[in-house]
């Protein structure tokens, strides 16, 4: 058997292009490019080893607006097989529960044997998204996967999960979904006729609320997260103090330290 | 009831020979070649290596646009300023004599078709109107070489797995660092004589309003060029430094021979910086932020560097095939670039209607671009550098100094009579030049510079 593998990507402001006002310090997320999730391209490697190590297809999903479909590009490129947008004016304003409950949906019409996704994406860091995937759909979860190893004859995905003080190798049933530790799948170079193929000849499938079953079940009113207060905290002010000799060194530390 | 995924994917896409050509290098001569064949209705692929069209590709600043107007929508062109002003400098060491031009007409439109601009921006820009007029471009794959059938040319290699692409021509517009060409034996390594070396810096003055139109005296879009030469600007070697204006910022920077970077053993770095602390240059680049710092070389062998510009199934074009024009007083090659862009577009249009691409076919290219000003004005002033080097200490120390000196005594203020101070002003000159003989004779050598 093969196994279907959905991999979750989401477009965010680049990065690296988010630039410090040098005058006021202030963040200027406005000018930058949006670009693919830094940390769902290592969520497309793992999903890539996976189906090199089983066979089956990678198909991308996301959810965002109609210019998205550059991601699904970017994915289709780097060996995808197929991709899905998921793209309606009734998900403005979702959080990650009816964010997480889309995907969930995404993956089940999928019929996803496996969902990978990255452990968080740059522009919200919450990380809920991928254990909420597996919680609406009632699924395993292998979150801060650091390797992955496929096992269809046992019809188990074992995962290396990053854990404080070392290393736990985790086995779970299908379907599960996968959070990738970020760093541990040095994303592949698209080769170039696909390259060529997702950024100009391929056309992503598109799916509505409405196709997903869920019209009623997303945006904004059905957000649980409310922002009570928001609040700047002024860094803490620290003691600097020059020593001219080395040997006037240990007072001040002993000082601290006391 | 569940939603099906009803695209149609391709499991092993192959784009061999599905294009008509192959241009390296998204730069200014690459999309001008692909614009001028996508226009004429021919299915090109644009092979670039940075992240966008510019994002690699850097010049002084001053864009000649004639050929570029002529080719798109050139109002929408993310321009700086126009050239309102040209001056050149001779430095000493801590001198200036200069001569500047602002001619009426240059305010108007087309504003002599002279202007600054950002590479980032521009390029990005020109590939744009590329793919618009139908090309395909693919950024962040390196050409690493061709791929060739009996010594023809059919396609090219990149860094990318299945990265071997195939198409009936090549258009190689990979830049003065041309590893491609090179490569691939269609030309050869220019010797360190005949490369310049140049740094920019972008500068931007922060929380300063108008700092720019206050130096330089400008009002609205005008803006200058100012090039400099002699020792003040690039200390023993052979070359020149200069200052653009930008809208908010100002492009600064030196360019000289590597020969000279290595045996005077003057870094870029030292000599950018010795040049902007300048005290005639200082002023105008006071309580400035440096925003971006580039480096390039510049093919600066002129006509008799020019290497064979066809192949079969190629081309060769803008800085990789030299086309670059520095006699001191004109500093050109984007021009020249989009110009022979333009001329091995048509000339391969032209082949492709009759089915050719062998090299005879691609002949129109080389011999519009002898007939273009390209290779006109090559050849005009290949004398040039090797006078230019044969006097170079006169002419980029002595004569510096001396110009100086003499406006010094001319307008000395004294107790003496004026004619006293004319004839030391004189005598300065003439002291350097060897009389009114080394004089007349420097005059005739150089007359065909202005002439």
């Amino acid at each position: 058997m093969t196994w279907t593998i959905a991999v979750g990507v989401k477009q965010v402001p680049d990065a690296d292009e988010v630039g410090i006002d040098p005058d006021t310090g202030r963040l200027d997320r406005a000018s930058a490019p949006a670009v693919m999730n830094g940390p769902d391209r290592h969520a497309l490697e793992a999903a890539l080893t996976i189906r090199d190590q089983v066979g089956g297809e990678v198909i991308a999903m996301t959810m965002g607006p109609p210019n998205a479909t550059s991601v699904l590009e970017e994915a289709v490129a780097m060996g995808s097989d197929d991709a899905v947008l998921i793209s309606d004016r009734a998900f403005a304003g979702s959080d990650t529960w009816p964010t997480s409950l889309t995907l969930a949906r995404a993956a089940e019409a999928l019929e996803a044997d496996v969902v990978v996704c990255g452990e968080e994406t740059t522009d919200s860091s919450t990380g809920q998204v991928p254990p909420g995937i597996a919680a609406h759909n009632g699924w395993a979860q292998l979150t801060y996967a650091e390797a992955v190893d496929a096992r269809p004859e046992e019809g188990r995905l074992a995962a290396r999960r990053d854990v404080e003080g070392g290393y736990e190798l985790v086995a779970a049933e299908l379907p599960v979904v996968v959070a990738v530790a970020f760093g541990e799948f040095d994303p592949r170079p698209a080769p170039l006729h696909r390259k060529i193929y997702g950024e100009n000849d391929f056309e992503p499938t598109v799916w509505d609320a409405e196709a997903l079953g869920i019209e009623d079940e997303v945006g904004l009113d059905v957000s649980p997260t409310s922002v009570g207060r928001m609040e700047t905290v002024d860094p803490v002010e620290r003691k600097g103090e020059v020593v001219d000799e080395v040997d006037g060194l240990l007072e001040p530390i002993a000082e601290v330290r006391a | 009831m569940t939603p099906e995924l009803d695209t149609e994917t391709r499991a092993a896409p192959n784009y061999d020979d599905q294009f008509d050509a192959i241009v390296v290098g998204a730069g200014l001569a690459g999309s001008a070649a692909a614009l001028t064949m996508a226009s004429r209705g021919l299915e090109v692929l644009i092979v670039e290596r940075g992240s966008s069209p510019g994002a690699k590709n850097v010049f002084g600043g001053v864009l000649y646009t004639p050929t570029i107007r002529e080719l798109t929508e050139f109002d929408d062109a993310p321009l700086e300023r126009y050239v309102a002003e040209r001056r050149f400098s001779m430095l000493s060491r801590d001198d200036e004599t200069a001569v500047s031009l602002r001619p009426g007409e240059w305010h108007r439109e087309p504003h002599n078709d002279s202007y600054t601009v950002l590479r980032g921006e521009f390029d990005e820009w020109f590939a744009e109107q590329a793919v618009e007029a139908g090309a395909t471009l693919v950024t962040e794959t390196t050409v690493t070489g061709l791929v060739r059938e009996r010594g023809r040319i059919v396609g090219v290699e990149t860094d990318r797995p299945d990265g071997t692409i195939r198409a009936p021509y090549v258009v190689l517009a990979e830049g003065g660092n041309s590893l491609v060409s090179e490569g691939a034996n269609l030309k050869p390594t220019e010797s360190r004589e005949n490369v310049a070396v140049a740094v920019k810096e972008v500068l931007e003055f922060p929380d300063r309003e108008g700092v720019i139109e206050d130096r330089f005296r400008l009002v609205d879009d005008a803006g200058v060029s100012y090039h400099y030469f002699g020792e003040g600007a690039v200390g023993d070697a052979f070359g020149g430094g200069f200052i653009y204006t930008n809208e908010e910022t100002v492009s600064v920077g030196v360019a000289y021979r590597i020969e000279d970077a290595v045996a005077a053993d003057q870094s870029p770095e030292e000599t950018l910086n010795a040049f902007k602390t300048h005290p005639a240059v200082a002023p105008l680049v006071r309580d400035a932020r440096t925003v971006e710092y580039s480096a390039k070389t510049i093919p600066e062998g002129g006509a008799e560097s020019v290497p064979d510009l066809v192949h079969d199934g190629g081309v060769i074009v803008g800085d990789a095939a030299g086309l670059v024009l520095n006699n001191g007083v004109h500093l050109e090659g984007t021009n020249m670039a989009v110009e022979s862009g333009y001329h091995a577009a048509r000339a391969i249009a032209r082949a492709a209607d009759r089915g050719r691409t062998d090299a005879a076919a691609l002949r129109a290219y080389p011999e519009a671009l002898e007939q273009s000003f390209v290779v006109q004005n090559l050849e005009r002033y290949a004398w040039l550098m090797d006078a230019v080097e044969a006097d170079r200490d006169l002419l980029f120390e002595e004569l510096p100094r001396a110009f100086a000196d003499a406006g010094t005594e001319y307008f000395r203020m004294d107790r003496q009579p004026k004619e006293v101070h004319a004839d030391d002003a004189k005598d300065v000159v003439l002291d350097a030049l060897g009389g009114w003989t080394g004089a007349a004779k420097l005059a005739l050598r150089y007359r065909k510079v202005v002439t």
